[in-house]
C-alpha cells in the first residue's frame, strides 16, 4: 500500500512509521521532500491486508487533523 | 515593573487566549519550567486549582469535560510533570475526551541537552494524543493554542498537548489576543460540527431501507453521543420506533432514565437482557460506538444474525472491528435528526420485540456475603435507591465499577464520569474534583475501591482546600477485586499480589486531611449512613467494609463470545 500525501508537519512521518508497527506492518519504501515548509511524503507499507486497511483509516484521519488546522 | 513584565509577555499571552477560548479554570501543579506561567497566574483572572499530582489534573479536566462538553484544561512542568500527564492524557485519548494539557519546557537553548527536568514530551506524548504543538516563537502562542482548542474539540473530540520553552513563557510580545466567543465556542462549535458533518441523504435512504425490513432492531449507543451531545435526539428516536436499545460504558446516560425499552449496558459484564438481544437481534444501529472488545467478546459470535448500520463521525471506526453493512459518516445528531425525519410519516413500531427483548432481564445475577457481612452490590442498590436523581457519579476502576454501571441510570451521559477504555484505576476522585469544579452546586459522588482510591487519595487535600463538597463512597473488598475474580476464575486461585488485608484506617486518612468520614460494616447501618452521606454540604467520605470474595456477574470471560457468560462460580450459563 502506498500513501503519498503533503504535510506541513514533518513529525507525522515518524507518527505513521511507529502506527504501522503497532498494526504489526512495515514499511518498505519512504521518501520524503521538502519545499519551502510543506513536506511531500510517499511511503510504501507492507503486511496483512486487515491491517493496512485499518492503518490506511488511520493515516487519513491525522492527515486530517492537519486539515482541521489549516 | 512587575506589572510591566507579566502585561506583554508569553505567559500572559497564554493565560489571555486560554480565556478568549472560554476556558475559566484549569487544573495544575507548579514547577520550574512553568514559573513563567504561574508568575501571570498571580491575579489573573482565570481560576486555577492546585492538586497535589499532576495526574489528578488531567484526571479532573478530563472531568470538567465529560460533564460540561466544553474543554478540559491542565497545566504541568517540563519533565516529571509532563510524563505524569502522560496516563491521563492517553485516558482522554482512549473516551474520545476534550483536553488541552499547557506544559512547559525547558529554555529552547537547553532542548536536546538533557537538561534539569527535560522530557522529549512531544515525542513522549505523539502517540497517545490526538495531536501535539511545540511553541517556538513566541508570536505563535495565541494561534497554537487556538488550533489546540480546535483539535481537541472534534470533530471527534481528544486531547492536545502544547509544550511551551520556558524562554518563550518569558519572551516580550505586544498587542492583545483577538477576542473569541467565549463561553459560547462549545454550543457554537458543536453546531458546527452539525453542519459540516450532515447526514448524507443516500447514506440515510439505505439506513431507513434496512430499519423498515428488520423484525428485531436493536440501537447501541456508545460515547458519541454524550460528545455530540446528541441524547435528546437519541431519546426521540428510540421513542419514535419503540426500539429496544443498550448502552456501552460510556453510552450510558443517553436513554430516557426509566425507559422501559432500554436494555442496560451490554458487554463483559452487561445485562443478560442486552446480550440477548444482540445475539437476537436482525438489524444493529451502532451510534457513536466502537466495539471494544469489552462489549463484543468474541467478534466472529457478535451478532451473527445482524445487518449493522454504523454511524460515526470518526470513518476509520468503520469496519474496524465488526464489518458494516451500512455506514452513516456523520455528526450523531444531524444523523438522529434525519433518521427521524425519514421515519417519521409512518414509523415502523418494534413495541412486541422490545417487550419480548426486556422480558428476558430478570435480576442482576449475585454472589451472597457470608452471614454477618455486607455485600458490596448491597451497598450500591442503597445508594443508588437513595442518591438524588441529579447526581454525578464518578468512579474509579475495577469491581465497584462495573456494579455502578450495571445499577446506574444516570440523568444524561455527562452525569455519569468512568474511564472506560483505559480503565484507569486512580481516576475516581480526582475526576469527582473536576466535575464537582464544573458543577459547583451539584451532588458529585466518587465511588472507589480500596486499591484505587490509594492511588490518588492525596486529593482529599484538594477538597479540603477549595471545601469542595465531594462525597466518597469507598467499596473496601480488602482486594484488587477484579484481578482477584479473574484469578479465582481463570488463574486456578493463585492469588498473587492481589490481597490488601493490610489496608490503612481510611476514615483516620480522611481525619488526617480534614475531611469527615465514617465507616460501616453492618447492612444495617448502611441506609442511615447514606442519609447522613447526602445529608452534608461537605466533604464526606463513607467506608464500607465488604465482603471480601464477592465476584461481578454476569461475567463474558475474555475470548468468549456474548452468548457464553456465566453468572455464578458454578459456572451456571446464562442461557442467553
Amino acid at each position: 500500500m502506498n500513501r503519498t500525501f503533503q504535510t506541513r508537519d514533518g513529525r507525522l512521518v515518524a507518527r505513521l512509521i511507529l502506527l504501522a508497527h503497532r498494526f504489526g506492518c512495515d514499511y518498505t519504501e519512504l521518501a520524503v521532500t521538502r519545499n519551502a515548509a510543506v513536506f511531500s511524503v510517499s511511503i510504501d507499507f507492507v503486511g496483512n491486508a486487515e491491517a493496512l486497511r485499518r492503518l490506511d483509516a488511520q493515516i487519513s484521519k491525522l492527515l486530517d487533523y492537519e486539515k482541521e488546522i489549516a | 515593573m512587575i506589572a510591566q513584565r507579566l502585561a506583554n509577555n508569553g505567559a500572559r499571552r497564554v493565560l489571555d487566549t486560554l480565556v478568549a477560548e472560554g476556558v475559566d479554570v484549569a487544573f495544575g501543579y507548579p514547577g520550574g519550567a512553568i514559573m513563567p506561567l504561574y508568575d501571570a497566574l498571580y491575579g489573573h483572572d482565570l481560576r486555577h486549582i492546585l492538586v497535589r499530582h499532576e495526574q489528578a489534573a488531567v484526571f479532573a479536566a478530563g472531568a470538567y469535560a465529560r460533564s460540561t462538553g466544553r474543554v478540559g484544561v491542565c497545566m504541568a512542568t517540563s519533565g516529571p510533570g509532563a510524563t505524569n500527564l502522560v496516563t491521563g492524557l492517553l485516558d482522554a485519548m482512549m473516551d474520545s475526551v476534550p483536553v488541552v494539557a499547557i506544559t512547559g519546557q525547558v529554555k529552547t537553548h537547553l532542548m536536546g541537552t538533557d537538561g534539569f527536568q527535560e522530557a522529549d514530551v512531544a515525542a513522549v506524548t505523539q502517540a497517545i494524543t490526538k495531536y501535539n504543538l511545540v511553541v517556538r516563537d513566541v508570536s505563535e502562542i495565541e494561534p497554537t493554542i487556538h488550533k489546540a482548542f480546535t483539535l481537541a474539540r472534534g470533530p471527534r473530540p481528544g486531547p492536545v498537548l502544547v509544550d511551551i520553552p520556558r524562554d518563550i513563557l518569558e519572551a516580550k510580545i505586544s498587542g492583545t489576543p483577538a477576542p473569541q466567543d467565549g463561553p459560547t465556542i462549545a454550543n457554537a462549535v458543536r453546531e458546527s460540527f452539525r453542519q459540516r458533518f450532515p447526514a448524507q441523504a443516500e447514506e440515510i435512504a439505505r439506513a431507513v431501507e434496512m430499519i423498515r425490513a428488520a423484525k428485531k432492531p436493536l440501537a447501541i449507543v456508545g460515547g458519541g453521543c454524550r460528545a455530540a451531545d446528541a441524547f435528546a435526539e437519541y431519546r426521540a428516536f428510540c421513542a419514535l420506533l419503540g426500539l429496544p436499545h443498550a448502552a456501552t460504558i460510556n453510552g450510558l446516560g443517553a436513554p430516557t432514565p426509566g425507559d422501559p425499552h432500554f436494555l442496560g449496558m451490554l458487554g463483559m459484564h452487561g445485562w443478560k437482557a442486552a446480550n440477548r438481544a444482540v445475539m437476537e437481534a436482525d438489524c444493529i444501529l451502532a451510534l457513536g460506538m466502537r466495539f471494544d472488545d469489552r462489549v463484543t467478546g468474541r467478534v466472529d459470535r457478535f451478532a451473527k444474525q445482524a445487518q449493522i448500520i454504523h454511524v460515526d463521525i470518526d470513518r476509520s471506526e468503520f469496519h474496524k472491528i465488526i464489518p458494516a453493512q451500512a455506514t452513516i459518516h456523520a455528526d450523531l445528531r444531524s444523523a438522529l435528526d434525519a433518521l427521524t425525519a425519514a421515519l417519521a410519516p409512518n414509523p415502523p413500531r418494534f413495541d412486541a420485540w422490545a417487550k419480548s427483548a426486556a422480558s428476558h432481564g430478570g435480576p442482576l445475577p449475585r454472589d451472597r456475603a457470608k452471614p454477618g457481612m455486607m455485600s458490596a452490590t448491597d451497598v450500591l442498590d442503597h445508594f443508588f435507591a437513595t442518591a438524588p436523581p441529579a447526581t454525578y457519579v464518578a468512579t474509579d476502576v475495577g469491581q465497584h465499577q462495573m456494579w455502578a454501571a450495571q445499577r446506574s441510570r444516570p440523568l444524561d451521559p455527562h452525569h455519569f464520569i468512568t474511564s472506560a477504555g483505559l480503565g484507569t484505576m486512580g481516576f475516581g476522585l480526582p475526576a469527582a474534583i473536576g466535575t464537582q469544579i464544573a458543577n459547583p452546586e451539584a451532588t458529585v459522588v466518587a465511588i472507589c475501591g480500596d486499591g484505587g482510591f490509594q492511588m490518588t487519595l492525596h486529593e482529599l487535600a484538594t477538597l479540603r482546600r477549595y471545601s469542595l463538597p465531594v462525597k466518597i463512597l469507598i467499596i473496601d473488598n480488602r482486594n484488587l477485586g477484579m484481578v482477584r475474580q479473574w484469578q479465582q476464575l481463570f488463574f486456578d486461585a493463585r492469588y498473587s499480589a492481589t490481597n490488601l488485608s493490610d489496608n490503612p484506617d481510611f476514615c483516620a486518612l480522611a481525619h488526617a486531611y480534614g475531611v469527615h468520614a465514617e465507616s460501616i460494616d453492618r447492612l444495617n447501618d448502611l441506609q442511615p449512613a447514606l442519609e447522613r452521606f447526602f445529608a452534608t454540604n461537605e466533604a464526606t467520605l463513607l467506608h464500607c467494609a465488604c465482603y471480601p470474595e464477592e465476584n461481578v456477574w454476569p461475567m463474558i470471560p475474555a475470548g468468549a463470545a456474548i452468548d457464553e457468560g456465566i453468572e455464578s462460580l458454578a459456572g451456571e450459563s446464562l442461557e442467553v
